[in-house]
């Protein structure tokens, strides 16, 4: 009995082991039991996602859940693999945070290697009991996909993009969004982006498909930046902002969901939903997004397994930081964010010691971390382009560049702040911070077309044409074609008193985009400058049709048909001018110098 | 040194633990091991080298609720019916406090079209040295075992998988024994859900 005699050693080694481990527990307690000592842990840590619905792949609702994985449990625990929680613990403390204690961690191993007791049924906890449906109660307004994913069986992560249009009434305001992205066990991650000008339609092949893309780019025409965080992640509760701190959603603006997706070995039906509550009070506080990146540093060689990249700006006011966002692709090694104070001090924002993209996620301070006004915020990313790194999606590693596609890598790092000071003053720290952050891209990156444009529309605000201009010009050379870009640079032409050269980027701006009232309105302004009176009528006759409820070209094409001498067209067109906007001056005195001449011509 | 000090609830416990694998061992010998406990889902005794019929004998332990396995189970079908010239493969489902409608419920969920077994006393698993699902083992027509462990390497570490697999031992295990070769490897640890301790 040879193999009689093996298990007998066997046994005996298991043996000593276990009645070691006896004799080192001994001395401070008795035996870990699931009733007493593993129950209230998963329900707390792990059941929140193990629960029928949710994220996690199984139950562990219970003690058989429980035991069937109790080595599992361990191993997983003991690695930190479980819960998934990337940051390491630090000075400051985010919400929600899922770390188990080291005690926590020996437990589940002490348990598991004592074969997993139940112990004394009068010590288990109530099971936890977790609401289905809406978290947050009852939605304000709720969208559905309108085509759901199919998501293969197999293959690698895949990236989908759903677009939810809106059609409210009015303004609201969106104090949270939920996000039910759907069958929950293979969504990574899910995050909202504002689209006010449905820049993402055109990525569909028909409206209501949806498109794959790992990243979003959202076109903004005004100067508004998105401010807020809707993000979801596996156990992440649904985020409520603050008093005053909702979101204008203004009629017809698009909602996209980016979702991350993992092949469960099934074909799955991916169709997400969002529930959208809304607030009675409009904003009165207007947090700020600051975006640091370097993608273009990213230039990773093959076999780099520690190549570095950082970023850092200097904050022109004093803030509250709310939340960060770090952000790279698989090749991402160790994330780390700080901020030096003025006073010295540097304060680790956020440190990520192992990055997994399949668990990043945006993380909530638990307190607002003030930042004073020449605080400098950095990042400084590790990036891991070796065989080594098991999410490496090349084999053999190949050089790496920054970019959109989930086989490029990026360098991003998002702070949510909230300035502080009388409204005026957060007015001025908001536009401090955005005029710095575009000067501080263009300085890394001059081909930066949304800085540039950006930086110039913030000095026209300030009345400071003279510096726009140059930025205008820039934005324009980096996309010659774009309507926006070459209608800004003609309105500040025409501002600065040179129509002569506004006509070639209005005419531009009208070709590209033959629907965009605001070229043709100044290309109209730009003609009748320059004395061609008929060209100004055909493109203020053009503005009004765009949209006919605009008083001044109504009152324009008035004034240019006055020029031509046809008065008693004028005298149509600058009433008409005149009962779209009662105030209007400029119609009012052209209206009635026109019908003086009339009057006078009509006399014999 | 050694010093027992255990308490006698503890050693009670033991004691039962040691006759309990006691029971359990004879029906294993070295290399041929024997077919009991190894059923279908209608409950009757199956021989898989029987219905192999001299083919190569291949292996997959897998649950229905192992995230991993699952994520296997497109490349596991592909396999069988890219090879089922030379090699005949099943799915062993070893856990016992599975029902057969769990199973039947999960071979119909993932799409699966080759035989499954269940492993109710764990023989096959004994046999084959498999620790977690998924792992592999495949056994010559004559019930030798030549590969046990990994389908490749997808996953070389829990919770955290490639984009794809570099390596493909299983694949290259079955090419070697349908051709009458000797194995590449003979084992490669595998990664996944440990199989739970039943009673």
């Amino acid at each position: 009995m040879v193999l009689g005699g093996l298990l007998g050693i066997a046994l005996c080694l298991g043996a000593g082991g276990r009645n070691h481990a006896a004799n080192e527990r001994a001395a401070k307690a008795e035996q870990v039991t699931f009733n007493r000592d593993i129950a209230p842990i998963l329900f707390h840590s792990c059941a929140p996602c193990h629960h029928p619905g949710e994220a996690g792949p199984f139950p562990l609702l219970g003690y058989d859940d429980a035991a069937k994985f109790a080595r599992q449990i361990a191993y997983v625990t003991e690695r930190r693999i479980m819960p998934p929680w990337l940051p390491a613990p630090g000075n400051l403390k985010f919400q929600g945070e899922m770390r188990l204690s080291d005690e926590e961690i020996s437990s589940f191993r002490l348990w598991a290697d004592e074969g997993a007791p139940r112990g004394d049924a009068k010590d288990l906890p109530p099971a936890p009991a977790f609401r289905s449906g809406w978290q947050l109660g009852k939605p304000d307004l709720i969208l559905r996909a309108r085509k759901p994913y199919i998501l293969a069986a197999g293959g690698s992560d895949n990236y989908w993009n759903f677009i939810f249009p809106t059609e409210e009434k009015g303004t609201r305001w969106v104090k949270a969004i939920e996000i039910h992205p759907g069958e929950k066990r293979v969504v990574h991650h899910a995050n909202i982006l504002v689209d006010r000008l449905h820049s993402s339609r055109t990525q569909e092949k028909s409206p209501g498909d949806g498109f794959p893309g790992m990243e979003l780019r959202i076109e903004s025409q005004t100067f508004d930046p998105d401010s807020h965080f809707f993000f979801w992640k596996p156990g992440s509760v649904p985020h409520e902002e603050s008093r005053g701190m909702a979101l204008r959603l203004d009629p017809g603006d698009d909602l996209v969901l980016n979702t991350h997706l993992q092949p469960s070995g099934k074909p799955e039906r991916i169709e997400p939903t969002l529930g959208l509550y809304f607030s009675d009070e409009p904003a009165t506080k207007f947090p700020m997004l600051l975006e640091l990146q370097n993608d273009l540093a990213l230039d990773i060689p093959p076999g780099a397994a520690q190549f570095p990249v950082s970023d850092e700006f200097t904050i022109t006011a004093d803030v509250d930081l709310l939340a960060i966002y770090p952000h790279a692709h698989y090749l991402g090694k160790e994330l780390r964010a700080s901020a030096k104070l003025p006073d010295g001090t540097l304060e680790t924002l956020i440190f990520i010691p192992r990055w997994d993209l399949n668990w990043q996620a945006v993380f909530y301070y638990a307190e607002p971390v003030f930042l004073p006004k020449g605080s400098v915020v950095s990042m400084q990313y590790l990036y891991d382009n070796s065989e080594a790194n098991l999410a490496n999606p090349f084999h053999p590693p190949q050089r790496v560049q920054g970019g959109n596609r989930t086989t490029d890598e990026m360098a991003h790092l998002w702070l949510q702040v909230l300035p502080r000071g009388t409204p005026e003053q957060q007015e001025e720290a908001r536009r401090s911070l955005q005029e710095s952050l575009a000067r501080h891209d263009i300085a890394r990156n001059p081909a930066d077309f949304a800085a540039q444009y950006n930086l110039a529309a913030m000095l026209q605000v300030r009345g400071e044409i003279s510096e726009a201009l140059p930025h205008y010009r820039a934005a324009v050379q980096l996309r010659p074609h774009d309507a926006i870009a070459n209608n800004a640079l003609g309105g500040v032409l025409l501002a600065m008193g040179n129509p002569a050269e506004a006509l070639e980027p209005l005419e531009t701006a009208a070709r590209s985009q033959p629907n965009y009232f605001p070229a043709h309105y100044n290309l109209g302004n730009a003609f009748a400058s320059l004395g061609r009176f008929s060209d100004a009528i055909g493109e203020f006759q053009t503005a009004a049709r765009l949209d006919p409820s605009d008083s001044m070209a109504e009152a324009n094409w008035g004034a240019a048909l006055v020029e031509t001498g046809d008065l008693s067209a004028a005298r149509k067109h600058l009433k008409r001018a005149v009962e779209l906007d009662s105030k209007n001056e400029v119609a009012r005195q052209n209206l009635g110098e026109v019908e003086r001449r009339l009057s006078s011509a009509e006399k014999p | 040194m050694f010093v027992w000090r255990g308490d006698r609830p503890q050693v009670a416990r033991l004691l039962a633990v040691l006759t309990f694998l006691a029971v359990l061992l004879p029906p294993f010998a070295c290399s041929q091991f024997r077919t009991k406990g190894i059923v279908d889902l209608d409950g009757r005794a199956a021989d898989p080298f029987r219905i192999a019929g001299g083919k190569v004998v291949v292996f997959l332990f897998v649950r229905t609720d192992c995230p991993i396995s699952n994520r296997y189970a497109p490349a596991i079908q592909e396999m069988s019916s890219r090879y089922e010239k030379g090699a005949e493969f099943f799915l062993v489902y070893p856990v016992r406090s599975e029902t057969t409608e769990q199973i039947r419920n999960h071979l119909k969920e993932y799409g699966y079209k080759l035989a499954a077994l269940r492993d109710l006393d764990r023989g096959l698993v004994r046999a084959s040295e498999t620790r977690v699902t998924p792992e592999a083992a495949v056994y010559s027509p004559d019930g030798r075992l030549l590969y046990h462990g990994r389908i490749d390497d997808w996953y070389t570490e829990f919770g955290r998988s490639r984009q794809a697999p570099t390596t493909h031992e299983l694949s290259s295990a079955v090419e070697a024994a349908i051709a009458r070769k000797p194995v590449p490897v003979a084992a490669e640890p595998a990664v996944g859900c440990f199989l739970p301790v039943e009673p």
